[in-house]
């Protein structure tokens, strides 16, 4: 049996042994690099001394209501963005035929969505850091660290080839789980708390 | 063309983030709202970020100025801080007793109006 199918000597083909490896070392260094942008936002969030300040309002009444509603637009983006993969896998059919440009569209939104997100996450970063008072608040800072990181691993799951085809998809999947913990703990929070500061916009 | 857009904006994204770290580390926080009173540093550190830097309200309502009219009894305003009520958190566990009356005393005389 190990003469037919040439294994190695702990079970392994010098053929897979070839190709398993870089792939392995590959989404290990992707894992590494997103698990290091996560972390590095917490150490920073943690360390820093928070100014609370409100730098920015534009159009809105206050810092929070802008937060509020750009992360809320970054989700209503990201659901987009959602259903544009699975018509580019294939697991929706309308349209029926996928335009040329479907891809460029996914990452136009993609994009689109993670600019919306970076003001956010500047306020909490800066002016808020990690707090850990209500488990709310200490599910939101998570979140947000998570949420960076796989977005990075997810970039870089992109731009890196050779990678197993599952690869993508889990990583998109975990950025949209992440975008929605945030929202959930943060602009639901808003909407639906009669404690939360009014008003709406 | 919608090609080149998107790529445009990837580079627009990639810049994004290069001046968004740079303005975690270079914009210092301003310490000119930090009084010199006792209470000054446990609230900038414990309350502000609810009821902002001067106390002027955020998630959590407004300090500067109206404390006084809310709490005309400084024990009940304690009792609050200590224990918690309804979306406030309790700060009993966090904050010794002491450092709970420096910080209501700070609210109370420290904050503008």
């Amino acid at each position: 049996m190990h003469g037919r199918t040439n294994r190695g000597r702990w079970g392994w083909s010098p053929v897979q042994l070839k190709t398993a490896s870089p792939v392995t070392g590959k989404l290990l260094g992707i894992f590494v690099v997103g698990a290091a942008v996560s972390v590095a936002l917490g150490v920073y969030a943690d360390s820093h001394t928070p100014t609370h300040e409100k730098p920015y309002t534009l159009f809105f009444s206050g810092t929070i209501q802008l937060k509020v509603w750009l992360a809320t637009a970054a989700l209503a983006l990201a659901l987009i963005q959602l259903l544009l993969a699975a018509r580019l896998y294939g697991k929706i059919h309308l349209p029926r035929r996928a335009p040329a440009w479907l891809g460029d569209a996914h990452r136009l939104v993609g994009i689109t969505a993670f600019l919306l997100t970076l003001p956010v996450a500047y306020q909490c970063l800066w002016a808020l850091g990690f707090q850990s008072g209500s488990t709310r608040v200490l599910l939101h800072g998570l979140f947000g660290c998570v949420f960076y990181g796989v977005f990075t691993m997810k970039v870089l799951g992109v731009r890196v080839e050779g990678l197993p085809g599952w690869v993508l998809p889990v990583a998109g999947g975990l950025v949209f789980a992440a975008l929605v913990g945030l929202f959930l703990t943060s602009s639901l929070w808003f909407f639906t708390s009669s404690s939360a500061p009014r008003p709406l916009f | 063309m919608f090609k080149r857009f998107v790529t445009a904006i990837e580079l627009l994204a990639a810049v994004a983030i290069v001046v968004f770290v740079v303005m975690l580390f270079a914009n210092e926080p301003s310490t000119s709202g930090v009084a010199t009173s006792p209470g000054g540093q446990p609230f900038q550190a414990n309350c502000a970020s609810c009821h902002g830097a001067q106390g002027e309200g955020g998630i959590g309502p407004k300090l500067a100025g109206v404390v006084t009219h809310d709490f005309p009894n400084e024990t009940d305003q304690i009792g609050v801080v200590t224990k918690g009520k309804g979306s406030m958190p309790a700060f009993g566990g966090n904050l010794t007793a002491a450092q709970i009356r420096q910080v209501v005393d700070y609210t109370r005389t420290g904050l503008g109006k």
